[in-house]
């Protein structure tokens, strides 16, 4: 194979979504020109919405239907691939380009055993004339290399039987398979906690140089792109607006908005302006919990496997804790660790036993993902009064004047929660899929502001969020905490941020609280080894990975 | 995973749509227009016009009494709009009302309901409807209570399938964690986002409808004479399907027109949601 300096070479690529009303819209991508190099990690950063998938996905020949390439080429070593009849560009597909998305969980069959699924990848290429052993030995080497001990008993395992990381493994073991010279992943870590994405990262940078792999990475997690890429190409409404090496750019950035982006991912409660919260501990807690212990039913297969033991599964064991009014609790721990179970049983969703006592008559929550937190029938007019409605505050305005002047004052009611949160009337009557990530998330927010909890309960809302959003978010959440005086419950694998907002955390370890104390004592000397083990996978991500060969 | 919003029908979708507002278009003109006019009274017999092939006067022909099928045809159409539209809102409403609570709460409310759905569905639905008839007598209203207790199990498949669904979702929990009372959760919560896929089941239920009351019209224990569907004109025409043709063809055609304009529009609202309606 001929080897060529420029692995792909996108050459001023405009894309848009004409549609028959307009046209002419406004770009996806205007003017994209860039190469990837053979052999590189080049990282590619930038807000959601900004069009990197969309690169990414028209590289691959993946593109949605309604999308259409207005000008510029796409060169696949040498290859011009806008030119290609699709048949040829799917045989390329995994052969010469492989993929990895960022939902590990939704990307395998359920139904299929993991060996099954991965021999699907080796006899969809016709030209890999192997016999059934042959295959079977190379899915077995490959899912060694990626790091499984038990390769042959994870071949016969079902993907519901598997964490996260060890799925998105499969399927970097799927991709490699056929050894394919680039491979595209987009955002792979997002959804996995600090352990494993660094586990992750350094499984990535061993196939790069031992199967001599080029990979593409697409991220927003910039913490993540420092130590891992070698050139780094920023982003921002379809252009790409910086790029050099990872080093430079990422400690030195010449561009006004690299520099935005990288104080945003800092989180730097100076720069952002937050101001430390101060928590009177003598006051009653508003939340008390005494040895919560909850698990979920075991199911009728594992019923009959173990036959003797009587108990469920029990996934909390006696955890007790208290979050003291105007106070920001950090809650952290590894992905499993009990932490969404431990939310569930206080939210009063899930059976326990043990005792909760709210001081409030209603605790906020805010969910992890942004797409399903609202309802997409209703608008957020209706989110917003419906949430009124449910707290009994709207009884108050009851009985006062004519039925005009009442709903001019829940409307008041309404606007002023949703300023707070940084919104304005022109979003009253929009749907929330007219509304970003970042902004559905402060819908939600203001939904639990108009019933005026005491404590609101966070699950990870940073997750899914991009630099610039969690920083808006986070800026809001202590804005709260300070002028509403309401009290957080922050979970999160993001020890940074619990250290910038969060005078006391709380860390969880197999269903257990294994530590508790101010954040400056935890995070700075560790007294268990869960604790030791998030910091150390922390400060991993953010040297430069060592490759062991 | 693109951000982009487009409105986006795809052209295969349109074409359906078309196709289906097209026939259903003939099938409700001729009921609207026989609200007002007829071209002669649909009882109105005439002993000096037996069994007349189509000409001037009579477009469609007559039948074995002298009355204008045209006439005939389209008040038939007003049995057969009215009857399908209230059976299908009668077994929507009772769908959804059990549908929901059987998805939402599960165990043995789920059983009971789903139990109940089931041994309905199990027995073929016109022999269910034919003893519902001949018990409580044929009349329209009978008819269409009892086609509307056959078809409200499917509605409510459709209903507990989305509602187990949609339960699971963050939205759905935060408004428990907010306070919302249960059946305003089931009610405002739950079912706007079951209408995407309730359409096409109520379009096809529509069509299903229509043919069930014919079969039951066809063995007499529909609509009753002299008032005129389109199957109670088949089974009375199939004595002169030799000499008068025109019996049969008229009424079949409108049968088919409908029907077919409804499966054309339920297969673009698929067509489109398939297509433009992921969210």
């Amino acid at each position: 194979m001929t080897r060529h300096i420029h692995i792909v070479k996108v050459h001023h690529l405009t894309l848009a979504f004409p549609t028959r009303k307009n046209p002419n819209p406004k770009p996806v991508l205007d003017d994209v020109d860039f190469g990837i190099r053979d052999g590189e990690i080049l990282g590619l950063i930038g807000n959601s919405g900004c069009g990197k998938t969309m690169t990414s996905l028209a590289i691959a020949g993946l593109l949605p239907e309604n999308a259409e390439i207005t000008s510029g080429s796409i060169k696949f070593a040498g290859k011009n691939l806008l030119e290609m009849s699709p048949r040829e560009r799917r045989s390329m597909l995994g052969k010469d380009i492989g993929m990895i998305f960022q939902e590990p969980s939704t990307a395998l069959d359920p139904l299929m055993v993991i060996g099954k699924q991965l021999e699907e990848v080796l006899t969809a290429h016709k030209e890999n004339v192997q016999t059934k052993e042959e295959r079977h030995e190379a899915i077995k080497d490959m899912l060694e290399l990626v790091g499984f001990k038990n390769a042959e008993e994870i071949m016969n395992r079902y993907p519901h039987q598997l964490s996260g990381g060890q799925r998105q493994r499969v399927l970097i073991a799927g991709a490699a398979l056929l050894k394919p010279r680039l491979l595209i992943c987009d955002e792979p870590t997002s959804s996995l906690d600090t352990v494993t994405t660094v586990s992750i990262l350094e499984l990535l940078k061993e196939l790069c140089h031992n199967l001599h792999i080029t990979i593409l990475f697409i991220s927003h997690d910039l913490s993540v792109v420092r130590g891992f890429c070698d050139r780094v190409m920023v982003m921002r409404d379809g252009k790409i607006v910086d790029r050099d090496t990872a080093s430079d750019i990422l400690t030195n950035p010449r561009n006004a908005f690299t520099a935005e982006l990288l104080t945003n991912a800092r989180l730097d409660t100076r720069i952002l302006g937050f101001e430390p919260v101060k928590v009177d501990y003598t006051k009653d807690p508003v939340l008390t919990a005494k040895d919560i212990t909850a698990g979920y039913g075991r199911t009728l297969f594992e019923r009959g496997k173990n036959k003797d033991e009587k108990t469920d599964n029990k996934v909390l064991h006696d955890v007790s804790l208290k979050v003291y009014p105007n106070e920001i609790v950090g809650l952290i721990g590894g992905s499993g660790s009990g932490k969404t179970t431990l939310i569930r049983s206080l939210l009063g969703l899930l059976p326990h036993s043990g005792t909760v006592e709210i001081k409030s008559p209603r605790i906020g929550v805010i969910f992890q993902d942004p797409v399903s937190c609202l309802n997409p029938a209703h608008t957020i007019k209706w989110h917003m009064s419906e949430a009124l409605e449910a707290s009994g505050k709207a009884n108050e305005i009851k009985g006062e004047g004519t039925y005009k002047e009442r709903k001019a004052k829940a409307l008041a009611r309404i606007t002023a929660a949703l300023e707070i949160c940084g919104l304005g009337e022109e979003h009253l009557m929009r749907h929330p899929n007219e509304l970003s990530g970042g902004q559905r998330q402060r819908v939600a927010i203001a939904m639990c502001l108009i019933q005026d909890p005491s404590l609101i309960i966070a699950d990870e809302p940073f997750s899914s969020l991009d630099a610039s959003s969690s920083a808006e978010l986070l800026k809001l959440m202590t804005d709260i905490n300070r002028e509403q005086h309401t009290a957080f419950l922050l979970i999160t694998h993001n020890i940074h941020i619990v250290r910038q907002i969060a005078p006391r955390v709380i860390v969880m370890s197999d269903g257990r609280i294994c530590e508790e104390g101010t954040t400056s004592d935890v995070l700075t000397n560790p007294q268990s080894e869960a604790t030791s083990k998030l910091l150390d996978a922390e400060r991993q991500i953010h040297v430069i990975l060592p490759v062991n060969n | 995973m693109s951000l982009v919003k487009t409105k986006y029908r795809s052209p295969e979708a349109s074409a359906f749509y078309t196709a289906g507002l097209i026939l259903l278009g003939i099938v409700v003109l001729a009921f609207l227009i026989s609200l007002f006019w007829t071209p002669y009274s649909p009882d109105a017999t005439d002993a000096s016009a037996k069994l007349l092939a189509p000409c001037i006067e009579h477009p469609f022909g007559t039948d074995n009494f002298g009355r204008d099928v045209l006439s005939r045809v389209m008040s038939a159409s007003k049995y057969t709009i009215y009857i399908s539209a209230a059976g299908v809102a009668i077994a929507l409403v009772l769908g959804t009302v059990a549908g929901i609570p059987a998805g939402y709460f599960g165990g043995y409310i789920d059983k009971g309901i789903m139990l109940l759905g089931n041994s309905i569905m199990c027995f073929p639905g016109i022999l269910l409807a034919l003893v519902a008839v001949a018990v409580f007598g044929a009349s329209v209203t009978n008819v269409i209570w009892a086609l509307g207790l056959v078809f409200a199990p499917t509605f409510a498949r459709v209903c507990r399938l989305g509602t187990m669904e949609i339960k699971e979702l963050d939205y759905i929990t935060h408004a428990r964690v907010m306070g919302v009372k249960t059946y305003r959760i089931m009610g405002f919560h739950i079912f706007p986002n079951l209408v995407p896929q309730l359409l096409p089941a109520t379009v096809i239920g529509l069509a299903n409808m229509t043919l069930f009351e014919s079969g039951m019209s066809y063995l007499g224990l529909g609509v009753q004479p002299p008032d005129a569907s389109f199957g109670k004109m088949l089974s009375d025409s199939q004595a002169y399907i030799r000499v008068a043709p025109w019996l049969v063809i008229f009424p079949a055609l409108m049968l088919v027109f409908y029907i077919l304009g409804l499966y054309f529009i339920s297969e673009g609202l698929r067509v489109n949601l398939a297509k433009g309606g992921k969210r």
